[in-house]
């Protein structure tokens, strides 16, 4: 399969997770991650590109917050009320990372299920 | 482990140990470098798990996390706060429900002023406001009057649960809702269509509070009896008591007269109540006997209760009061016209208990503050009168040992027959856990809140229903002090000193409520609830505390007792149901000085620091200490406060050494009969009532200082003058220690701390805690390290130039990340003032913004 195509999956899978989060539908990015990897089926890049789509769809979510509203204030009363004062950066992270692991997993599950539906050598 | 079992990458023909096969067709290569079905499934297997766990902590959460996936969701989640808190732009809403438009105008410091064409739009508008700025804060006040905490905070909140629905504000509510005028009924169905109009549009557009998406719940919708609810949760926090529970154990461990001596029914010590009479003479008061002896079983049952209660959260029970309000009338101020000044004090939290605003409709002109979940001006002026409230601090709270035998289960004696207990059922909701099924047993008296030893009821003012916000509506409409008075009489619970200033000159003050009378007995003790000690009615409305116009041309209320010895009416005792009465008499001194007063000599006695009790005891201590040999230091920290202005300064290190000594002094006077007679109440809650035995009997000199009401037996327990001594190397060392050896460093900023408390107790959105200044005597009070209790809103308001000032302790959002979630603290703290503006006023205002509500 071509690199673009690749690349491709991957934008459609970012575009589903951007509008699955716009809807309140945050589980979309696991969906997106689950299509990149039931269509690109490598492992080794479906899974990466499944995780660059859900953390750049959750970070990109922030940023447009950041450029409108600003985030500082935001982040550090959600690290206070997490029982992180003063580390306004760890509600960032986590934000990010729950991003990257719905893609991840998503694109990890569908090809390691396509890899068993493809038969086998002994 | 490998993330690539199922790999279609090209083969590497160049790679020498790959072996070049060119016959082979290419899904055969590929297929030979598959690992094996069992590599496969392998790793799908552990897909499958870290996916489930992923989604697992992403949909349910996990441990302390919420749900992760809506919790952080960028769009919808949690950080919706950041566009909640940008700042508020003038626009257009549509409301539904409004008959007219109404304008919504906020000051650069979030001031709200609601301007309407009808009352009902006026109601609307403000629910709507408020539910903007403060839904989170109403939601878990109703939820904690409706016993509901638990379901979205899990088993920690089912005590609460269990004791609120016992107590009865659900069924007081909806007592209240049944009774209620047209006027009220219109006010609270309208202010509530306001509330679900912000609640509908905040789950559209994502905008719910921070903690709704944490807690993963969203609210339901606002009823009138939510509001009433509200307004139950306050009268329990002002007026719920445990004394009698307290007076019982007192009464077992140290025995009826030393009780009697140390807990007397009037105050020990000098007070100033601003009700001097003549008091009614028609009265005929019951006989109220003296302390008698407490069985085993009364001290065991008691003492199961008072546990249960202190194990409640501390706003459930009313632990003292201490709040202050004044009036000068316009013959004694700088201006001509009256001038008034209040200031609540109550736990002081983030978001305030206070929403800031003015109200204008066709019959409403008010300014001031609400409780967010009500829809009125609690405190504040419209255009012709003023008005500022008090807690009252008589007794409202009686406990009832209901008699019970086994030959009749299910009853109670009562009045010579036995009779049924009424019983409510409760499905309590428990978040994470099974759902809690509670009955609740009710005997005239009230609900049975403890069965453990004796059957005890509780008979609460605040169960009865109370009409408040029709007062209050009428009490906004008031042009003068007969209208003011009339509109009060309906005001039952709880009990309040409300002052009261005009734009001709008057002032007054009246404590309006319910005052129990009980037919005999000890009330200060639970009784027996046979019928023979019941409460029988309230003292008349002619008869209660009240002043008007007084030839002092000063009234003033600080939780003191409101009327001297002679008042023919039991009213509740010293300890804990009254105040000590030091910054009543602060205020009654500096109000009764020669000379006029002004607007500024209200704001500086607001925030005075002088404690009343120190300026007695201070110079007593200083002559015991004269013949006393000191070391240096010791002779320089008895300079200090020789010289000290009795002002509990940050930089005042005699009023370090003051607050440790008068600690010491009480530590060491009653600490020995506590362990001798193994009291089982902690000292520290009744140093307000043991302190004033001890001033008293400080100020006699050595002397028994009996009060004419009391039984003194026992001289007081030690030499004035060897105690005051004694105490004072004790607070040295103490300071020394904790200090060190230099006692001009020990100010009163390095003891004294000032918090104020995020109401979800999230400690990281606390603001403080910082040095700060004043005691619990102090007018400007600050009881307690860290300080958590205080000055919740103060007005000043001069009728003379129409000068109106306030300021709060807070912000009016309860978003954290908002600039108005904090913004007035630093003027608050630092004394100051904001002026209250009209609308009129507002409109002109620079930064104004404002919202077109349209129907």
């Amino acid at each position: 399969m071509k690199g673009w195509v690749w690349l491709f999956i991957t934008l459609i899978g970012l575009a589903i997770s951007l509008t699955g989060l716009l809807l309140g539908a945050w589980w979309l990015t696991f969906v997106a991650g689950l299509i990149i990897g039931a269509v690109i089926g490598q492992g080794r890049v479906a899974i990466p590109a499944g995780a660059g789509a859900g953390v750049v769809s959750w970070g990109f979510g922030l940023a447009v917050l950041q450029v409108y509203y600003g985030l500082g204030a935001s982040a550090r009363s959600l690290a206070a009320i997490m029982g992180f004062t003063g580390q306004p950066a760890i509600p960032l992270i986590l934000t990010c990372v729950v991003g990257l692991l719905l893609g991840l997993t998503g694109a990890w599950l569908a090809s390691a299920l396509r890899g068993l539906l493809v038969p086998a050598t002994h | 482990m490998t993330l690539d079992p199922a790999g279609e990458a090209p083969l590497k023909t160049d790679d020498p140990k790959t072996p070049d096969i060119p016959d082979v067709p290419t899904h055969t290569q590929s297929a030979a470098r598959r690992p094996p079905r069992s590599l496969s499934a392998i790793n799908a297997l552990l897909a499958l798990l870290v996916s489930a766990a992923v989604l697992y902590a992403s949909f349910i959460g996990a441990g302390p996390l919420p749900a992760l996936g809506p919790a952080f969701n960028p769009a919808t989640g949690a950080w919706t706060m950041a566009a909640d808190a940008a700042t508020v732009q003038s626009q257009t809403l549509t409301i539904p429900g409004l008959q007219q438009p109404v304008r919504v105008m906020f000051e650069k410091d979030g001031t709200a002023h609601v301007v309407a064409q009808t009352d009902a739009d006026l109601f609307l508008a403000v629910g709507y406001v408020h539910a903007r700025f403060r839904l989170f804060q109403m939601d878990l006040e109703r939820r904690q009057g409706e016993g509901l905490l638990s379901q979205v905070v899990g088993k920690a909140a089912l005590d609460s649960d269990r004791f609120e629905l016992q107590l009865g504000l659900l069924r007081t509510a909806q007592l209240e809702w049944a009774q209620a005028d047209d006027t009220t009924k219109i006010a609270l169905t309208a202010y509530a269509k306001g509330v679900n109009d912000r609640i509908d549009e905040a789950k559209k557009t994502h905008q719910l509070d921070v903690m709704f998406t944490l807690l993963g719940y969203q609210p339901q919708p606002w009823t009138p009896i939510d509001t009433l609810i509200v307004k139950g949760d306050m009268t329990q926090t002002l007026n719920f008591t445990d004394t009698p529970l307290v007076m019982e154990l007192l009464n077992k461990s140290l025995g009826p007269n030393l009780t009697q001596q140390w807990f007397p029914v009037l105050p020990p010590n000098p007070q100033s109540p601003y009700d001097p009479g003549p008091y009614p003479t028609q009265a005929k008061p019951a006989p109220i006997t003296v302390l008698s002896s407490v069985t085993d079983s009364e001290a065991a049952t008691a003492l199961a209760l008072h546990n249960r209660l202190a194990n409640l959260p501390p706003s459930l029970v009313a632990t003292g009061g201490a709040s202050n309000n004044w009036a000068v009338a316009g013959a004694k101020s700088v201006s001509g016209g009256a001038l008034m000044a209040g200031d609540p004090h109550l736990h002081l939290t983030l978001p305030s208990i206070w929403f800031q605003l003015t109200e204008d409709s066709p019959d409403y002109h008010t300014s001031g503050v609400s409780i967010p979940g009500t829809p009125v001006v609690l405190i504040g002026h419209n255009q012709h009168i003023s008005w500022s409230l008090t807690d009252a601090q008589n007794q409202q709270t009686f406990f009832y040992e209901e008699k019970e035998d086994s030959a009749h289960p299910g009853q109670y004696f009562w009045k010579d027959a036995w009779h049924n207990y009424t019983s409510v059922s409760y499905d309590i909701p428990v978040l994470g856990g099974t759902t809690d099924h509670l009955v609740v047993k009710l005997s005239t008296h009230g609900p049975v809140i403890s069965e453990r030893g004796l059957t005890t009821s509780v008979w609460w003012a605040g169960n009865i229903p109370s009409q408040d916000f029709s007062v209050l509506m009428h009490v906004g409409q008031a042009s003068n002090y007969q209208e003011f008075r009339d509109a009060l009489r309906d005001w039952h619970s709880p009990t309040h000193n409300f002052v009261y200033a005009d734009d001709a000159g008057n002032i007054g003050l009246i404590s309006a409520g319910y005052y129990p009378l009980v037919a005999q007995g000890q009330p200060w003790l639970p009784m027996p609830g046979t019928g023979e000690y019941d409460v029988t009615g309230t003292v008349p409305y002619d008869d209660i505390p009240q002043i008007y116009d007084p030839p002092s041309n000063i009234v003033w209320s600080a939780n003191q007792r409101q009327v001297g010895p002679d008042y023919p009416y039991y009213i509740g005792t010293a300890s804990n149901f009254f105040d000590p009465g030091y910054r009543a008499n602060e205020i009654q001194r500096v109000l009764s000085q020669p000379g006029k007063l002004s607007a500024a000599d209200m704001m500086a006695l607001q925030t005075d620091t002088r404690d009343f009790l120190a300026s007695e005891i201070t110079p007593i201590l200083v002559q015991a200490l004269a013949g006393d040999q000191l070391t240096s230091s010791e002779q320089q920290a008895r300079d200090l406060l020789a010289s000290w202005d009795f002002r509990m300064e940050t930089n005042s290190a005699a009023a370090s050494i003051w607050s440790t000594f008068w600690q010491s002094y009480l530590s060491q006077t009653f600490d020995p009969t506590w362990k001798a007679k193994n009291v089982t109440v902690d000292r520290h809650e009744l140093d307000d009532a043991l302190g004033q035995y001890l001033e008293a009997s400080t100020i006699a000199g050595g002397r028994a200082s009996c009060p004419p009401n009391a039984i003194c037996a026992p001289p007081p327990p030690a030499p004035p003058y060897g105690a005051l001594r004694s105490a004072f190397h004790a607070a040295f060392s103490t300071l020394s220690t904790k200090l060190g050896g230099d006692p001009g460093s020990w100010t009163w900023g390095k003891l004294h701390t000032r918090v104020l408390e995020n109401l979800a107790q999230i400690s990281g959105l606390n603001y403080g805690p910082r040095p700060d200044r004043g005691d619990g005597n102090t007018p400007l009070a600050a009881g307690g390290d860290p300080s958590t209790h205080g000055p919740s809103w103060r007005m000043v308001v001069d009728w003379g130039t129409k000068t109106f000032s306030g300021i709060y302790p807070g912000g009016q959002s309860e978003n954290p990340a908002s600039t108005w979630y904090e913004n007035k603290v630093d003027t608050w703290w630092s004394g100051l003032y904001a002026p209250m503006l009209s609308a009129d006023e507002a409109s002109f205002a620079p930064g104004v913004t404002t919202w077109a509500m349209q129907p």
